[in-house]
């Protein structure tokens, strides 16, 4: 085996905010390599630049200096629409609210980023978005209307739509932000077998106790990496389950 | 290829959120569904008041020139500039003229008819016994009065159908008498029934007897004649006619050159061109009127897509996210409007051809809906739908992604 792939390659990236005289220094040479198959959390307080850090990563922003690789792709010298086309060939977006398109059944809304799809890579996306509803344990949910889901099978709809275009990283915005404990641990616990399946993930979170299903954890404190380290001891629905059982 | 099924498919998505949401679709399309029904309904109005004044003027005969005394406009009024046109004109024009084989004076008073049945007042034209060819009216009882009864002013008249039906009732009132203003005059034929006229007056309301008789018989007057009716040899000729007659005329009224003439000739094509130009621009007018609802209409769809731009912010924030570009949420969003507007004015189409029938049922007045109009609604509110339509849609698409997604 050769060296792993790098998914995710950051050299001394900043961001900087302009708002009228006020400069806002959000991030401040981040250097990040996360490889092919890793499973990242990325913690920090609010305000420490892991929005800034997962919108630049996401493609949704660019650095204000700096230079980020994206599955081999330098993203600074992409324009809007290549920009678009790179989010939707190479990044499946969760977010903290879902987002779901709503009064729309679980398989559109899986559909809806091969939708956008200009590569033609697909040929069949509503098989294909059955499928990754069958990943995601919704396989009996598929015509029913996101309306009609509860929250974590909500969330597990959006992680089928950020599966469905077989991207080679899968970004999660407080993925369990709006969920009850028992939710996010099945949520956290479905990030971790997609790992094993070989999926790429960075999560952000602000609960210790999902950000312990990780492999590796970045911390950052005002803009910077403080801390970059493996996970040891690393939970599994079991341990957090019982953990949960304890404090209750 | 997949272009196209991808517009499909938008579209239809589309056409479902308006079903969806069907009173708010409703209202917000109001606006277009009266606009276009509006403007079907007056432009088809326009053309069936066009085409029976045109078929009635047709009807008329289309050799027909019309010679009266030029009269101007004036404080709402019609003054007679030149010498009337008399029967020195007449007899002139009889003897000279090549072009004009028929030739009619026409003296219209206003008279009163009395009958077994009952008294009507009424018009009536003296006339010579060409008139009948002139203008191609047809007898369907005994005959028009002759050339004969015209020298020698002997008082027969012909009878339109509404005074036969008004004052004799069923039973056929050839050679019969009726008074007209006291002096009795012997009925010899009946007019062929014509109907209402364009503007609703009644055509069968009317009274024909020789000029000669209402000159000497009836008023004694030797003044001049409303007009002279002439027909042309053939359609061929009425550029002919009309020049023979304006050389004549300016002869006999011995007019300079270079003055201008005091008489005016109608010929009928330039009747029609007149009532053409005229209910045209009255098309016009009302088309204008009616298409500014459908500008309106357009607004009310640009406020709704407004309100649907912010209300799905995040929406749009995501698909933003999940690889959409700028130009995909444009054209949903444009899709969107066009959608409505079409639905908007298909409906109107339907509710427009209604209003039409309905209009027909009520008043007996038909008005055929003119394909055009549909044409004209239906690009018209896919116009509406594209240019209010675009603004909003524009909105969406320039929304930053990042500020989008965290809209609440």
């Amino acid at each position: 085996m050769g060296p792993k792939k790098k998914v995710i390659e950051t050299k001394k990236i900043s961001r900087v905010f302009n708002t009228g005289d006020i400069e806002v220094r959000a991030l401040t040479d981040i250097d990040i390599v996360i490889e092919e198959g890793e499973f990242v959390v990325i913690m920090g307080s609010s305000g420490s630049g892991k929005s800034t850090l997962l919108h630049i990563l996401g493609c949704l922003d660019k650095p204000s200096s700096g230079e980020y690789y994206l599955d081999g792709v330098y993203v600074n010298s992409l324009n809007k629409n290549q920009l678009a086309d790179i989010r939707n060939q190479k990044i499946g977006f969760i977010f903290q609210s879902y987002n779901l398109l709503s009064r729309t059944t679980a398989l559109e809304n899986v559909e809806l980023p091969l939708v956008y799809d200009r590569s033609g890579r697909f040929s069949n996306s509503s098989e294909l978005a059955k499928k990754a509803l069958e990943q995601v344990g919704l396989g009996n949910r598929i015509h029913h209307k996101t309306n009609e889901l509860s929250g974590g099978q909500q969330q597990r709809v959006a992680i089928a739509r950020a599966l469905v275009n077989n991207p080679a990283l899968i970004l999660s915005d407080e993925a369990t932000g709006n969920l009850d404990s028992k939710s996010s641990i099945d949520i956290a616990d479905l990030f971790v077998r997609l790992n094993n399946e070989g999926k790429t993930i960075l999560m952000i979170t602000h609960e210790p106790e999902i950000a312990q299903f990780a492999k590796r954890m970045i911390y950052l404190r005002d803009g910077r990496v403080l801390t970059d380290e493996l996970i040891e001891n690393r939970s599994t629905k079991e341990s957090a389950l019982k953990d949960l059982e304890q404090t209750t | 290829m997949k272009v196209m099924k991808q517009l499909l498919k938008t579209f239809k998505v589309a056409f479902r959120s308006i079903y969806r949401n069907k009173t708010r679709s409703l209202l917000t399309a109001l606006g277009i569904i009266i606009g276009v029904a509006a403007v079907i309904m007056t432009i088809s109005a326009g053309q069936g008041a066009t085409q029976e004044v045109q078929s009635q003027i047709s009807g008329l005969g289309t050799n027909l020139l019309m010679i009266s005394t030029k009269t101007e406009h004036r404080g709402g009024i019609d003054v007679r500039m030149g010498r009337p046109i008399d029967e020195k004109d007449l007899l002139m024009l009889q003897k000279n003229s090549v072009w004009m084989p028929k030739l009619s004076p026409m003296i219209a008073n206003g008279v009163r008819a009395i009958g077994p049945q009952g008294n009507k007042s009424t018009t009536i034209y003296g006339v010579s016994s060409d008139y009948f060819d002139i203008l191609n009216r047809e007898i369907v009882s005994g005959d028009a009065f002759t050339v004969e009864d015209v020298k020698t002013a002997r008082k027969v008249c012909v009878i339109g159908e509404t005074i036969k039906k008004e004052l004799f009732s069923s039973a056929d009132p050839v050679g019969r008498q009726i008074r007209i203003d006291k002096v009795p005059f012997t009925i010899v034929g009946i007019l062929e029934e014509e109907g209402k006229g364009t503007m609703g007056q009644d055509q069968d309301d009317m009274l024909i007897a020789p000029y000669t008789t209402i000159q000497n018989r009836l008023y004694g007057r030797r003044g001049g004649y409303n007009m002279i009716m002439a027909s042309a040899l053939s359609e061929d000729h009425i550029q002919d006619a009309e020049i023979e007659a304006t050389e004549l005329l300016r002869e006999t009224h011995r007019i300079l050159e270079g003055e201008e003439d005091d008489f005016e000739i109608m010929t009928q094509v330039e009747l029609q061109e007149i009532t053409g130009n005229v209910t045209g621009i009255l098309t016009l007018i009302l088309g204008a009127i009616a298409s500014i609802s459908l500008i309106v209409g357009g607004i009310g769809i640009m406020n709704i897509m407004l309100v649907s731009v912010t209300e799905r912010t995040r929406e749009i924030g995501t698909r933003l996210a999940i690889g959409a570009r700028e130009s995909d949420i444009l054209t949903q969003f444009l899709i969107e409007a066009i959608a409505l507007s079409l639905a908007g004015g298909v409906l109107g189409i339907v509710l427009g051809v209604l209003g039409n029938q309905i209009i027909y049922k009520t008043t007996n007045f038909y008005i055929p809906t003119a394909m055009d109009s549909i044409l004209i609604g239906f690009g018209f509110s896919v116009l509406v739908g594209i240019v209010f339509g675009y603004f909003p849609a524009r909105k969406a698409a320039r929304l930053n992604p990042i500020d989008a997604l965290r809209y609440e």
